[in-house]
Order: C-alpha cells, then sequence, then structure tokens
C-alpha cells in the first residue's frame, strides 16, 4: 500500500516534467477552431487550410529562415474550452494564432492573447470584437454592422417584405447580428412581427416555429449557425410556413443544404462571396491546392478568411524582418490593400478589416449557389 | 493521522511546492487543473462519500463560486482574492436552500433531483439572469491574479493559490474526521436511521454537509476563474457532475483515490495527447471494471480502527 | 385554434418518441431498481447504426423494402449490444451496493456514447430520407407521412407491449419479478432471463426511437443521447418510474409539455422551464 503510494506521489511531477523540450527554431502559429462539436465541420477547414498555408511557406523555405510550426487545439466551439486553450497555446509560446470560428470562442480567447501579445485573427463577425482596444487582435471577415445595413436594405427596400420575422440563437454573434438587423430593418422603417431566440443544438424547432407561423411572416431572417439554420428551413416548410427564408452569413455552410433536405431549395442566405466565387489568381491557385491535398473543397468562405488573416500576419513580419508581435500589429494597424485570397486586405485603426461585398445567394435544386443581389 | 500519512501528506505538498522550479507554465498549467479538479473532487466526498448522500449536482455549487468570482472581479472590480469569502458564502448559502426540501430523498430520487438542479443551473446562466451571468458566452477578462514576486508568471501565481486552496481543503478533511460532524456523518452514511434511533439529528447533519461541500466547491469555483480568466456555462454542465461523482466512486472516497482519480481523468489526457479523444471511452470502461473488481473503489477508505475482524463483507455506502 | 391543434401534433410526435425511448428506462428500472444511463446513448447509437445499415449494407437505396430492413436490423443489432452490456456491465453487479452498479451505468454511458464518436467521428452526420416529404394539411394544421408512421408506429409498438406485459405468461413473469425477484425465483421464474427479456424488449424499442429521431431532425450526433435520455428519463419518472403506462403517459405529457409551452410562452424563457428534470415531478418526491 505505502509503496503504491509513494509511487504515485512520485511519479506525478516526473510525468510532469517529462515534456519534451523544443528547440525554439521554429515559428509557432497556432489554430484555436471547433475540431470536435457541432461546428467540427468549419474549425477542421481552418486547421486544414492553415496546415496547407504553412506547408507552402515551409516548402518555398519558411519566414525568414523559421520553419513554421503548427499547433492545433480544439476549443469546440465553446467559451470554456476558448479560454483554455487561449492559455495552452500562449503557454506553447505561439507568436500568433489563427481563429476561431465563433465569434464567442475568439471573444472568450482574445484578453490571454492580449496579456500575452500574441496576434489573433479571426473571422468572428460580431462588433465587440473590435471594442475591447486589444491591439493583438485582427478581424479577417466583416462585422455584423455592415452586414446587417445590407440585409436590412435587402429586405426591406429589395424584396418589399411587410411582415418580417427575426430567430436568433442565444451567441453573442447570433444575438448581435439578429440585433443589429432589427435596428438597420426599423431605420428603413420594416414591419418586425416576431423577434424570437432558439436554442442552438436543441433540434427541435417546431414549437417556436409554429408559434411564428401565427404572425404570418412573409420572410424569416435567421441570424445563426448553419447547424440549426438548416434544420430550421426543413422544419419552416415542414409546418407549411409559407414565407421566404433568408439565413445569415454563418448559414454559409455545405451543410446548410444537407441539413434542409428538399426543403434547402429557394432558401437565400447573406455572405460575402463564396470560395468559388472569388475571381483572383491567388484565390483560384490556392483552392486547387486545397482540392489536391484533402480532395475536397473549403467548407465555407471562412476557412479562406483566416488564412488571409494569417497571410497577413507573416506578411507584416516579412516586411518588418522581425518576428516582434508589437511591431507587426503597428504595421497591420496601417496595411492598405496587400492582396489576399478574398480580395485586397486593408485593417482599420481597430483591427477591423475595411470593405465589404456582400451578396445574396438563393440556393438552388442541386444545392448550388446562384447569385441574386449584389451590394 | 498515522505518522506514515503525515509524512506522505508533507511529501506530497513538498513536492508540489517545487514544480514551478522544474515545470514551464504549461505544465504548471495542467497542475493548477489537477489542483482545483482535487479540491472540487474533495468537496464532492463530503458530500456523497462522507454522508453517504447522491448528489449529482456538484458542478452547481463549483460554477456558482465560479460565477462570483467573475461576476465580482469583471463586472464589480472587486480584487480577485476579496471575491473568494462571498464565492464560499454564496454556493454554501445555495446548498443549504437547496438541500432543505429534497433532503429526505434517498438514493436514486436524490441524484435525478440533483442532476435537475444542476440543469435548471445551466439554462438560468445561459438565459443570462439579471442581464449579469453573460448568457451562453459567459463572463471573459477575470484578472489574473499575481503573488507577490511572483508578478512575472501568472502562471506560478495562480498554481500556487490553488496549492494552498487544496492545503486548506486537506486540513478541514482531516479535521471533519476528527470531529463530531464527522463521526455524525459516518453513522449517516452507513445507516441513517440507526444514525437517527441513536440521536443525531440526521436532517441537520445532512443539511450541513451539503452546505460545506458547496463552500469548498465554490471556492474552487474562485481559483478556477482566476486560472481561465472566464466562466461559462458548459463548463458546470452536469456531465461534469457525472465526472466528480464517478472520480468519489472509483477512487474509493479516499484522498489518495480520488486525487489518482483526479490525476487519471484530468492529467493523463493532457501528457498523452492522442489519448486525449480516447480519454472517455478508457475511463468509462476502468469505471465499469474497477466497480466490478473493486465495489469499494480503486482506494478504499478507512475510518476509525476497527479491528479487522469486525468488518463483515463489503460495507460501501448503500 | 389551428395553432393549438398544430402543437398538439407536434407534441405528440415527439411525445411518442420520448414514450418509446422511457420505456427501455423504466422497465428495467422496474426489474432492476438500476437507472440505465446508457440507455439514451443506446438511442444514439442507434441512429448511427440506422445510417450505416442503409449505406454500407443495403447500399443507400430507397424503398418499402430498406426501410423495413433499417428498422428491424437497427433493433436485432442494438438489441445485441444491449444484452452484451447487461452480462459484462450489470450482471456482475447484481448484488453489489446501488452505487456501484449507478457507477457503472455512467461508465457505460461514456463507453458507448465515445465508442460512436471513435467510430462514426464527432461530426453531425446527416440521417438520410428514408421516407418521402409528404405533407397533408388538413384544417390548417400541417402533418408530414413521417410524423404520421411515427405516432402510429409507437402506438402500435406500446399497445402491443402493454397486452403483451398484461396478458401474457411471459409479461405475467415480468411483473412479478418487478414486484419482489426472490419470491418470482420460488415461483419458478427465471429472472435472469427476465432481464435479457427486458434488456431486448427495452433496447429494441429505444432503436426504434433512435431511428425516428434521425428520420424526424436528420442531424445526428454522437453525443445527442444524454438530451433524449433525459428527456425520456424524466417521461418515465413523470409516470411513476417502473409503471410501464406511466412511462407511455409521461412521454406523451412531456412531448405536449415541450410544445405548448414553448408555443404559448416567449421561446426566450422556455429553456428555464424546460422540464428535462424537474426537481418536483410528483412521483419522485415521496418514494424511495
Amino acid at each position: 500500500m505505502l509503496k503504491a503510494k509513494t509511487l504515485f506521489m512520485a511519479s506525478l511531477p516526473l510525468l510532469l516534467m517529462s515534456s519534451p523540450l523544443l528547440a525554439n527554431d521554429t515559428l509557432k502559429v497556432g489554430v484555436q477552431a471547433p475540431i470536435t462539436g457541432e461546428y467540427a465541420n468549419e474549425g477542421q477547414g481552418i486547421d486544414q487550410s492553415v496546415r496547407l498555408l504553412a506547408e507552402q511557406i515551409n516548402a518555398n523555405g519558411g519566414v525568414m529562415g523559421k520553419q513554421i510550426e503548427v499547433i492545433t487545439c480544439d476549443d469546440e466551439g465553446t467559451a470554456m474550452k476558448a479560454a483554455i486553450c487561449a492559455k495552452e497555446l500562449v503557454n506553447n509560446e505561439v507568436k500568433m494564432v489563427i481563429g476561431s470560428y465563433t465569434s464567442t470562442c475568439a471573444e472568450a480567447a482574445q484578453p490571454t492573447y492580449f496579456k500575452a501579445g500574441v496576434l489573433q485573427t479571426s473571422d468572428g463577425t460580431s462588433d465587440t470584437l473590435t471594442q475591447h482596444g486589444y491591439w493583438t487582435f485582427f478581424r479577417n471577415s466583416f462585422p455584423n454592422s455592415a452586414e446587417a445595413t445590407f440585409a436590412a436594405d435587402y429586405i426591406v427596400t429589395n424584396k418589399q417584405y411587410k411582415r418580417i420575422a427575426i430567430l436568433s440563437d442565444f451567441s453573442s454573434y447570433a444575438d448581435g447580428l439578429a440585433n443589429e438587423v432589427e435596428g438597420a430593418i426599423k431605420k428603413l422603417g420594416g414591419n418586425i412581427v416576431a423577434r424570437e431566440k432558439v436554442k442552438a443544438g436543441s433540434q427541435n424547432f417546431t414549437p417556436v416555429l409554429t408559434q411564428l407561423k401565427s404572425k404570418q411572416p412573409d420572410v424569416i431572417f435567421f441570424a445563426g449557425y448553419y447547424s440549426d439554420g438548416g434544420l430550421i428551413r426543413s422544419q419552416q416548410v415542414a409546418l407549411g410556413i409559407k414565407a421566404d427564408f433568408i439565413g445569415g452569413d454563418a448559414n454559409d455552410n455545405v451543410d446548410f443544404a444537407k441539413l434542409a433536405g428538399t426543403a434547402a431549395a429557394g432558401a437565400y442566405i447573406i455572405n460575402v462571396p463564396t470560395p468559388e466565387l472569388l475571381p483572383y489568381d491567388l484565390a483560384k491557385d490556392f483552392l486547387a491546392a486545397y482540392q489536391a491535398k484533402y480532395n475536397m473543397m473549403p467548407p465555407s468562405i471562412w476557412t479562406i478568411l483566416n488564412v488571409d488573416g494569417m497571410r497577413a500576419f507573416i506578411h507584416a513580419m516579412e516586411t518588418n524582418k522581425s518576428f516582434d508581435t508589437k511591431a507587426a500589429a503597428d504595421y497591420l494597424h496601417t496595411l492598405k490593400d496587400y492582396p489576399g485570397i478574398t480580395g485586397p486586405i486593408s485593417f482599420a485603426e481597430d483591427g477591423n478589416r475595411v470593405g465589404s461585398g456582400y451578396m445574396t445567394y438563393e440556393i438552388q435544386a442541386d444545392n448550388s449557389y446562384k447569385i441574386v443581389y449584389k451590394q | 493521522m498515522k505518522k506514515k500519512q503525515i509524512l506522505l501528506y508533507t511529501a506530497f505538498f513538498l513536492i508540489m511546492a517545487l514544480l514551478p522550479l522544474v515545470a514551464n507554465s504549461k505544465w504548471l498549467a495542467v497542475g493548477t487543473t489537477f489542483l482545483i479538479f482535487s479540491v472540487v473532487a474533495l468537496s464532492q466526498d463530503i458530500v456523497l462519500g462522507k454522508a453517504g448522500m447522491f448528489n449529482m449536482g456538484q458542478a452547481l455549487f463549483f460554477g456558482l463560486g465560479a460565477y462570483t468570482t467573475a461576476i465580482l472581479n469583471a463586472k464589480f472590480n472587486w480584487p480577485l482574492l476579496a471575491t473568494m469569502p462571498l464565492a464560499i458564502l454564496v454556493p454554501a448559502l445555495f446548498g443549504i436552500l437547496l438541500a432543505g426540501p429534497i433532503i429526505h430523498l434517498r438514493g436514486d430520487y436524490l441524484l435525478v433531483t440533483t442532476i435537475g438542479f444542476n440543469i435548471v443551473f445551466v439554462q438560468v446562466l445561459q438565459n443570462n439572469l439579471g442581464g449579469i451571468t453573460g448568457g451562453p458566452n459567459g463572463i471573459f477578462g477575470v484578472e489574473s491574479l499575481s503573488l507577490p514576486g511572483l508578478a512575472d508568471s501568472p502562471q506560478t501565481s495562480a498554481f500556487y493559490l490553488s496549492l494552498i486552496v487544496l492545503l486548506i481543503t486537506f486540513v478541514l478533511m482531516h479535521n471533519l474526521e476528527k470531529s463530531k460532524a464527522g463521526r455524525a456523518l459516518h453513522y449517516l452514511r452507513e445507516d441513517d436511521l440507526a444514525a437517527g434511533a441513536i440521536g443525531i439529528n440526521t436532517r441537520v447533519y445532512k443539511i450541513f454537509s451539503f452546505g460545506l461541500g458547496a463552500g469548498m466547491a465554490g471556492m474552487a469555483g474562485t481559483i478556477y476563474a482566476n486560472q481561465y480568466s472566464a466562466v461559462s456555462p458548459e463548463a458546470f454542465d452536469f456531465v461534469q457532475s457525472v465526472l466528480f461523482f464517478s472520480i468519489v466512486i472509483v477512487g474509493g472516497s479516499s484522498i489518495p483515490g480520488i486525487l489518482l482519480g483526479v490525476f487519471l481523468m484530468f492529467v493523463l489526457p493532457e501528457i498523452f495527447r492522442d489519448f486525449a479523444t480516447w480519454r472517455y471511452f478508457i475511463f468509462g470502461i476502468a469505471m465499469i471494471m474497477t466497480m466490478i473488481l473493486r465495489p469499494r473503489g480503486l482506494w478504499p477508505a478507512s475510518f476509525g480502527n476497527i479491528p479487522k475482524e469486525l468488518i463483515r463483507g463489503d460495507q460501501n455506502g448503500r | 385554434m389551428d395553432i393549438f391543434l398544430q402543437q398538439l401534433v407536434n407534441g405528440l410526435t415527439i411525445g411518442s418518441m420520448f414514450a418509446l425511448i422511457a420505456l427501455g428506462y423504466t422497465m428495467v428500472y422496474g426489474v432492476m431498481k438500476l437507472i440505465n444511463f446508457a440507455h439514451g446513448d443506446l438511442v444514439a447509437a442507434s441512429a448511427f447504426v440506422g445510417l450505416m445499415i442503409y449505406t454500407n449494407v443495403l447500399g443507400g437505396s430507397i424503398s418499402l423494402f430498406s426501410v423495413i430492413a433499417v428498422f428491424l436490423l437497427t433493433a436485432v443489432v442494438i438489441a445485441i449490444v444491449g444484452v452484451l452490456l447487461e452480462r459484462i456491465a450489470y450482471r456482475p453487479l447484481r448484488s453489489a451496493p446501488r452505487l456501484s452498479a449507478v457507477v457503472s451505468a455512467l461508465g457505460a454511458s461514456m463507453v458507448i456514447q465515445n465508442g460512436i464518436m471513435l467510430l462514426w467521428g464527432p461530426q453531425m452526420r446527416i440521417f438520410p430520407d428514408l421516407l418521402p416529404q409528404v405533407y397533408w394539411e388538413v384544417g390548417g394544421v400541417i402533418i408530414s407521412l413521417i410524423q404520421v408512421i411515427i405516432m402510429l408506429l409507437s402506438f402500435i409498438l406500446m399497445t402491443g407491449l402493454y397486452f403483451f406485459i398484461e396478458k401474457t405468461k411471459m409479461g405475467t413473469a415480468i411483473r412479478a419479478s418487478s414486484i419482489d425477484q426472490d419470491a418470482a425465483r420460488l415461483m419458478g421464474i427465471n429472472v435472469d432471463n427476465i432481464i435479457v427479456l427486458i434488456f431486448i424488449i427495452g433496447t429494441s424499442l429505444g432503436a426504434v426511437g433512435g431511428i425516428f429521431v434521425g428520420l424526424y431532425y436528420r442531424g445526428i450526433t454522437f453525443n445527442m443521447g444524454w438530451q433524449y435520455g433525459l428527456y425520456a428519463f424524466v417521461a418515465a419518472i413523470m409516470g411513476g418510474i417502473g409503471n410501464i403506462p406511466g412511462a407511455m403517459i409521461g412521454g406523451m405529457l412531456l412531448g405536449l409539455f415541450n410544445a405548448f409551452i414553448a408555443g404559448y410562452v416567449s421561446s426566450t424563457w422556455f429553456y428555464l422551464y424546460s422540464p428535462h428534470c424537474h426537481p418536483y415531478c410528483p412521483t419522485n418526491r415521496y418514494s424511495g
């Protein structure tokens, strides 16, 4: 008994110390993404594309002679795991972190990266992400407010819907987007008949939808993620609610149509261009490389936006000829029109990406996208 | 406490105290996690192992403590350590209030009820009650404490703070075992009818154990909020409660057994990265195997000095 | 009014699923006095097994035959898993303290849930549309073919089970074992066999419930078992755990409760009241 006890006590620190001491001659890049969980598809896309980019850069001699080492932490799409990941990546001495996919996870991790001086880039569109004054954070997508203006314009001015219903889940991104859209619609004089919330991942949305049905909306705007959006669309059609469905940007994922089944056709999604629609040569090359390596297309535009964030970071370090993150951030804050896969990259003083190009897609019967409205 | 035990615990704390000298911050973070979850598992042991009540909602009290600290620190700018007394008191009070009406339930029914409490708690957090829990996102930006002289390494501070909290927990557990209350709980666990018959106020002691366990879990909540600078509802889901419950039973409701359980569950997956995806699978098998092969747990607790020949069969808590 | 009726239909649909799953809990508890925490995960597993049988065994063809085959084969596979589960994780603990069996059940739940994850991956999988998407409108209420089949099949299975339990010799043996195992043994009932029988019935009903979940919601994840397990578990408790008709009624009530509370109270606050496991369910207060 005593032996076993002593053995256990003695082995604990030994095990703890047995961490391999890695030589510090690589540039460590962290990926914080939902590799598992509801948004696994997006997280794996981010991880795969960052690894692809690192491979391409390493094949060309790395960054100023240093090879890139990618360290991935799975945040499972939950805030708590994101906070834990942030600690872990900082402890692993990464210089930059790509991710996460959801605004909530990016926001939960932000303070830790800021305190450690680690650069972070995320596709999170929640406006609050850039309102904390963290110099370490750069948004590689466009904020909710930009999307809301576009969506409201489309809903009120273009389609002239008379009875608008807005749905969201409880997350900071979705709730934030829904509120922005609500505000923008009201500003244009639109008539909002319902504003409801659903619980992400709860699968059964019929009670809320049945309730909506009585308000007779002619359009349902859903700010939330594809894993719920697809089901909501399918259940909406099943309940015979004859309203149009407009999904916010996070519904843009190949799984949306799979979940919605036959109901997918006719649904609208608002987002920046999908990967296939990007006109740039850089985009075509990268997508071809992605297709060759993983034998699939990236799950959505978000994957590519994150790659652009990482490209900008590396560009900044190479221009400065230094791995110093503060210097890189100072450079990035004035970055203008650096050629990106998703178009020219410019950052504002608060870390927001400048410019936007939202579009409305209609999902066709064969699940392809057709552009129906452009800014 | 036997001399041997004192020696072992001293050695344990000495080794842990020296850990920051050799381990880098990554491993210190793992060590801190180990310490935090050890405290929670030990607090669960008071209700489940010591008093024999099937409480499967310990994460509620852990979360309550963590949220108290996070709200006071991040929203009202209290210094982190100043939040600790409230982070102990609030869960303890809740423990007493919740335990009051349900304490007469036995076995599976208490288990179901406490799961229910835990789920309602998480739902309340997600609904952003009173606009202060931050909804499903939780609360970010809790201050990282830096102890005097350790300003440059917040991880070392967090580690020592957790170690101190674990030490307090050990002292509490030890004193409890030696006290009147500890003996009362022990009788309760063995047979609460008989305990009542010999004059123990079972209701008071049951509520007492809930309150004490909740307060200790709340204390762990403070160091948890400090370690991760964030709290969010899913970290205090009832699945976490299930883990603590299992750790206590598999460990055999003794301090070394529980520490071993926490080590297996939370530290081993950090050491063997590939093991991480397999951990629940393996832990599940281990739970079944342990219960079949050692129904009293890996490291069964002993109480007092009962001569061996007087112990009949297994006397695991019913 | 048609909203009321619509919620009624929706509530009865999910209520049927809850009831089917709840039967597994309640039957096992009735005889073994054990909360089979692994039951919910077996339900999740059956959705995945159904998906695998459809794509790998039947080659992804949709016909009446393949629909029936998916249901039957999945029920058989899950029943075998259920019997193995009982043999490995529960039988050795039959005479052990209650707590040991509870922990063993929790362990089994973890093993099954993570087994699904290791086998099929952590992502959401899409369950195929085995049944055509047909809808009818009856007096303002929309009803889909899937809903009709879920309600009809559940009703048939539950009535069948009710008569089996009440009217047959084996059913009598099951009832006898749940009242007093020792006395049942004295009457010449092989309680071990009864327990195996109960696991076969309970898990195959759960398997049907799991396929319903896949058919109705389309997206299936490895950890969804907890959600359905909990609902069904509450349904079993509402009906008085161990009571078979009670579990059926409990499931229906919970389904209706779910639909109506969210239908008439703003959805934002519904989740606070969602009765996953309401602590003051009538039957769990005084027994035990």
